[in-house]
């Protein structure tokens, strides 16, 4: 019962809204938190059930005829994770009540947001694809409409440097546009999914997870047709589209148009954690069925690819920012690259645990600390009227508890020991090195730029002189000052999370590879190893080494301010194409644009006119104004057939009509209504026959 | 007991007394039509109620039998019509008072009063004849009923287009009519045959058998053009976007969602269930038309500025994939394409009257470049219009997606038992084109309902409760059903389960 409670808590607060609202506003803000509250309860009172390795699960009718049902399966994957984003979107709930203060339209605003939090939830206790596939695109709607939910697009609500063009597309969208972009990108990824659980049913009859890892007969069917890598990559098309890995990563930082509340909750809570769980639900069910790992190897393969390559990506996005919120979108879209390499590695190796705890490991930390940095983010838009980092600088004064909440989460962020981040990203590259060394390389590298981007953004907006555009603001009365209590205390405490976290990091993760190791072995009878060793020492000192270059290089440019890094770039014409190609997003996404929106659409209008217009339409006039010549024949037939081919079907229209009306005009109403009553009389006599 | 005769004739019995009570009373009138809708909506349901497979049948002789059978097939369909038409009665109140106003304005003031009542007498006279010819077609059990049905709901319909119509509704109406007379002329000559050799007008009596292989074919070929150019397949849907657009509104709303969609029911009536054999050899074809037909469609409606030839053409584009569910041969595909039946008639249903409520509270436009940002001004509108939207993309909970992962989830399976590449090839191409629905759906939301509002939108305010909760009526069907489609499975499902066994 109670797992069901946890998603359809939410559920019910997200239809009560609308009827609290009546009540007042203070009433529904109130009441929209408690239920997510709730959730987070529910969830939490299911922790024992996961440490001691069991499972609930419970299952009712859905749609008989075709013997599907819908259910619940709370195991120790989906009870760790269910907490993990009802705890984070709570706190982000809380923090809402501060940040969207004195906005219109919020009973829309909690309707979604709980809406958000229901489907996120749904898709973690699921038991089978189908009903997964409806928190999918669940949290897909709600995406959509809260990144749009400015929507009437003020020039300032565009994400975006306005005027920013690449090969001559512009870079700024609007909110609705940003939410539009969100809900098509994730579409692409979703129906690859979509085809692949339909490829699974084909051959299952079933989408419960249960039965496709008990009977896996269809594996051998798939496997014998060449298709069992392929569907498992399909479905892994939905992760990619609902995590912003590359190909279908552009939509995430335009995501940023929305209110800074629901970018923390997509990128920390839900949404995009959505695609990692998917991968984690789904790979021990393959490798089962696989019977041996290299028929499934493919898909490991391109899992783990696909989140280095985005690691890195992404990253390299990250250090030309301007926006303090697109720094942290790249920063989670490379972060979630490295989960997915975990995953994907976890496949690849002998240790099936060890990947595996590593990507969920890194999941839960990134959660808590890319929580507090966009809360922290959002204090600051609302403080400093901008988003602009070189808009901000010196903040650290003003704004302390800030201050500190954000230097913790973006140190966690950098893998600074010994906080949380340091421990998941370490236990990334202990898993990843034995695996493959370009991949590792990859990972490292990316982990250096991380530290980099880091500093930077720390370093801009809180270290060197106030920007003048404060300046301004001072004068014209604005004293930048701290958040109230309702936003800072949420994300002060994810920041004590992630330093006590970090504490217990070690303690942490052996317990997660216990309880995650065991529930894949147990019920999946997926092999791992026991022993094993916790800390990979070329991992650690890899770590240590790109912290220290990165953080020296942020340091020197960025805090301490003593080189000018404007001045670097634009004196060395290598750098200063890089930067540009980085800014411009290395064009994926005006390469997007150029194909996929100019192009069908610049196709679609020709193929109106062309073809739809210019020829079916014409014939079909011809042959109407044809038909009534031929019908009103008589002598005047020739002369007319003539006429309708030299005047075209410009004046056919015309032609008929003027015949029409005669028919018509005076007597048309009894005309007609004889003619229609004639006809039931007809059928009425027929019947009588 | 009488129920469906009922049903089917009290509409045609009191559309006199529908067209004199207007005359008299005027707009207020259409209570009456809206409450002999509702009884046999009602009576629609409880025959459905009693049993799955429920027929009254009556001595027709020498034609065979006059039967009304509300099977697993029919229901679905028969429900949907009577549904859509009942909230559509009140829909039209407010509507077409104001289209007839329009239209009567330009005569004379003493004359206008009784223009007036005469016209919309005259329109609900129609619209009873033309629901009642659309629900007889679903219901018919004889080839020669069936084909009075099916010209049944034409005629009527064409005089509503032709009286109450916009633009240039004399050539409008005119294509409208001779098109899909045409169609049905086709249709009538591949029945002909079945019963000239099967000896038989009854689909009872029809026999797969007794049609000479070499005859088979070019039934198959009658049937099939003809059904396709009520469906509007691609090639043969140019009477449609012309006659969407240019009804009023909430003849639009019945035209594209209840009519359309009966080609495809007969489609399955007859090639899936009356000709079997002949079936099998058609479905390669239909599959690609119906292909041809979805993304064609879906383009199409990428490239209109008038929000009704939006929605005209994602309608032909629907009906691509309704013809693609049926040529699955597979049970769950085709009970897909039943389902998207009635998910597609509650969406369009749901977008012509939004479409219908923005040309009312705006004066009349319907130009998408002079729209805008009407979501703060039309909030109950906006969401209805979102929630269609939803529904034609195929996004839980909305019924949309159940029928079409049904739809897509038959050809998939379908393509496996038949071992060919080649339809699998076709189905995953089907689902790659559909985020081009996503893409025009979306795309009028924002251009219609998001961004700045024009200075000249500013007054604009909500429409009136008569319109609104029709509205939102028909957006929650689309939600329960999507999340619990059984209502609808546990009839079709089974049924077909037992003609396939595939």
């Amino acid at each position: 019962m109670i797992p069901w409670l946890v998603w359809i808590l939410p559920l019910i607060g997200a239809m009560l809204t609308p009827f609290v609202a009546k009540m007042g506003a203070k009433v529904r803000d109130y009441v929209a938190v408690a239920f997510s509250f709730l959730a987070a309860v529910f969830a939490a009172s299911l922790i024992p059930t996961a440490l001691a390795g069991e499972v609930v699960h419970s299952q009712v009718e859905w749609i008989p005829t075709l013997h599907i049902t819908a259910g619940v399966l709370a195991d120790p994957l989906s009870i760790l994770m269910a907490n993990v984003v009802a705890w984070i979107s709570f706190l982000i709930m809380v923090y809402s009540i501060g940040y969207m203060k004195g906005e219109a339209n919020l009973t829309r605003y909690w309707f979604f947001m709980n809406f958000f939090i229901a489907n996120m939830l749904l898709i973690v206790l699921s038991d089978n694809f189908l009903q997964l596939f409806f928190g999918w695109e669940g949290v897909g709607l709600a995406s959509y409409a809260l990144i749009g939910f400015w929507h009437t697009d003020e020039k300032e609500r565009w994400v975006g440097k306005l005027g920013h063009q690449a090969w001559k597309l512009p870079q700024t969208y609007s909110p609705s546009h940003a939410g539009m972009k969100a809900l098509v990108t994730t579409r692409v990824g979703d129906i690859a999914f979509l085809i692949g659980i339909l490829m699974l049913f084909a051959f299952a009859g079933t989408f419960d997870y249960g039965k496709l890892a008990a009977d896996t007969s269809w594996a051998r069917e798939l496997a014998a047709l060449g298709l069992l890598a392929p569907v498992a990559i399909l479905i892994f098309g939905g992760a990619i589209g609902k995590s912003a890995q590359f190909p279908l990563h552009v939509w995430l930082p335009d995501a940023m148009a929305g209110p800074t509340a629901v970018s923390a909750l997509i990128h920390a809570a839900t949404m995009v954690k959505a695609g990692v769980f998917l991968v984690a639900r789904v790979a021990p069910i393959f490798v089962v069925a696989a019977g041996s790992i290299g028929l499934i190897m493919p898909f490991f393969e391109t899992v783990a690819w696909v989140g280095a390559f985005t690691a890195f990506l992404a990253a390299t996005q990250a250090m030309v920012s301007k926006e303090v919120k697109k720094v942290l979108a790249y920063s989670t879209v490379s972060q979630i690259g490295f989960m997915m390499l975990a995953l994907g590695v976890a496949g690849l190796s002998g240790d099936f645990a060890a990947g595996y705890t590593a990507g969920f490991f890194h999941l839960t930390s990134h959660a808590i600390f890319k929580a507090a940095l966009f809360m922290g983010a959002g204090t600051l838009l609302h403080a400093t009227k901008t988003k602009y980092m070189d808009e901000m600088g010196g903040l650290r004064g003003e704004m302390k508890i800030t201050f500190v909440a954000m230097v913790i989460a973006a140190a966690s962020l950098s893998g600074i020991p010994p906080l949380s981040g340091f421990w998941s990203k370490d236990s990334i590259l202990g898993a990843v090195l034995p695996v493959s060394s370009p991949l590792f390389i990859i990972a490292v590298v990316t982990s250096l730029i991380t530290v980099f981007y880091s500093f930077r953004m720390i370093g801009l907006i809180f270290f060197g002189a106030k920007s003048q555009h404060l300046e301004r603001l001072q004068e014209g009365g604005h004293h930048v000052h701290e958040a109230p209590a309702v936003m800072w205390v949420p994300y002060s405490i994810l920041a004590a999370a992630t330093v006590g976290m970090g504490f217990a990091g070690l303690f942490l993760e052996g317990l997660l590879r216990d309880t995650l190791g065991g529930y894949v072995e147990h019920f999946y009878h997926v092999p791992t190893l026991h022993a094993h060793e916790v800390i990979s020492i070329p991992a650690v000192m890899s770590s240590l080494v790109v912290i220290g270059i990165g953080g020296f290089l942020g340091y020197y440019f960025y805090i301490s301010r003593r080189g000018d890094p404007a001045r670097i770039i634009e004196s060395n014409i290598v750098l200063k194409n890089l930067y540009k190609f980085l800014e411009n997003r290395w064009y994926i996404n005006a390469l997007y644009y150029k194909i996929f929106v100019d192009g069908i659409l610049y196709s679609s209008i020709g193929l109106f006119k062309r073809l739809e217009k210019g020829f079916i339409d014409r014939s079909s006039d011809a042959a109407a104004s044809g038909s009534i010549f031929a019908a009103a024949a008589g002598n005047k037939f020739d002369v007319h057939v003539v006429d309708a081919v030299v005047n075209g079907s410009a004046g056919a229209g015309q032609k008929f009509s003027s015949l029409l009306r005669k028919i018509q005009t005076g007597i048309a109403e009894q005309y007609a209504f004889a003619f229609a009553v004639g006809i039931g009389l007809l059928i009425i006599v027929m019947f009588l026959l | 007991m009488i129920l469906l005769a009922q049903a089917v004739f009290l509409p045609i019995a009191l559309s006199p007394v529908a067209y004199l009570l207007g005359k008299r009373f005027g707009a207020r009138s259409a209570w009456f039509s809206f409450v002999i809708l509702l009884y046999g909506t009602i009576l629609t349901l409880l025959a459905a109620s009693i049993s799955p497979d429920y027929i009254e049948s009556y001595d027709w002789s020498p034609l065979g039998t006059f039967g009304l059978r509300a099977d697993g097939l029919s229901i679905p369909f028969a429900a949907t019509i009577y549904i859509l038409a009942t909230a559509l009665t009140a829909y039209s109140i407010p509507y077409m008072t104001h289209r007839i106003n329009e239209e009567v304005s330009n005569l004379p003031e003493n004359e206008r009063k009784s223009a007036f009542n005469a016209k919309i007498g005259l329109y609900f006279a129609f619209y009873l004849l033309y629901t009642a010819g659309m629900y007889g077609t679903v219901l018919a059990t004889n080839l020669i009923q069936f084909y009075i049905f099916f010209e049944l709901m034409l005629i009527p319909s064409y005089f509503l287009i032709a009286e109450f119509g916009y633009g240039d509704r004399d050539r409008t109406s005119y294509l409208y009519f001779l098109w899909t007379h045409i169609g049905a002329l086709v249709l009538l000559a591949g029945l002909l045959t079945i019963a000239f050799f099967s000896g038989s007008f009854d689909y009872a009596g029809v026999s797969d058998a007794s049609i000479p292989a070499l005859v088979r074919g070019w039934v198959a070929a009658a049937i099939t053009i003809g059904l396709f150019v009520k469906l509007a397949a691609f090639g043969l849907h140019i009477w449609l976007p012309h006659a969407h657009a240019e009804a009023p509104a909430p003849i639009s709303a019945l035209l594209s969602p209840a009519m359309i969609g009966i080609g495809g029911y007969a489609l399955i009536r007859f090639m899936v269930f009356l000709l079997p054999s002949v079936y099998e050899n058609i479905t390669f074809v239909i599959a690609i038309w119906g292909l041809v037909t979805m993304i064609y469609g879906g383009s199409m409606a990428l490239a209109q500025d008038d929000i009704k030839r939006v929605l005209a053409y994602s309608s032909i584009s629907q009906m691509g994939y309704l013809i693609f569910g049926i040529s699955t041969a597979s049970y769950v595909g085709i009970s897909g394409s039943v389902l998207h039946y009635v998910s597609h008639g509650l969406a369009k249903a749901i977008l012509f009257m939004t479409a219908g409520a923005i040309m009312l509270q705006t004066g009349g436009i319907r130009n998408i470049s002079k729209l805008g940002g009407l979501a703060s001004k039309l909030p109950y509108t906006a969401t209805a219009a979102l929630i269609g939207f939803l529904v034609i993309i195929g996004i839980p909970p909305m019924i949309g997606f159940q029928s079409e992962w049904m739809i897509f989830s038959g050809a998939i399976t379908g393509s496996f038992h038949q071992g060919s590449s080649l339809h699998l090839a076709i189905a995953i191409l089907a689902l790659v084109a559909t985020p081009l629905t996503a893409g025009y759906a979306l795309l009028t939301m924002k251009r219609v309902f998001f961004g700045k509002l024009p200075d000249h939108l500013s007054s604009v305010r909500e429409a009136s409760p008569i319109i609104t909760g029709p509205l939102l009526f028909l957006a929650s069907l689309s939600v329960i059903l999507g999340i619990y489609p059984s209502i609808v499975n546990d009839r079709i499902v089974p049924l077909l389960w037992m003609v396939l066994g595939v």
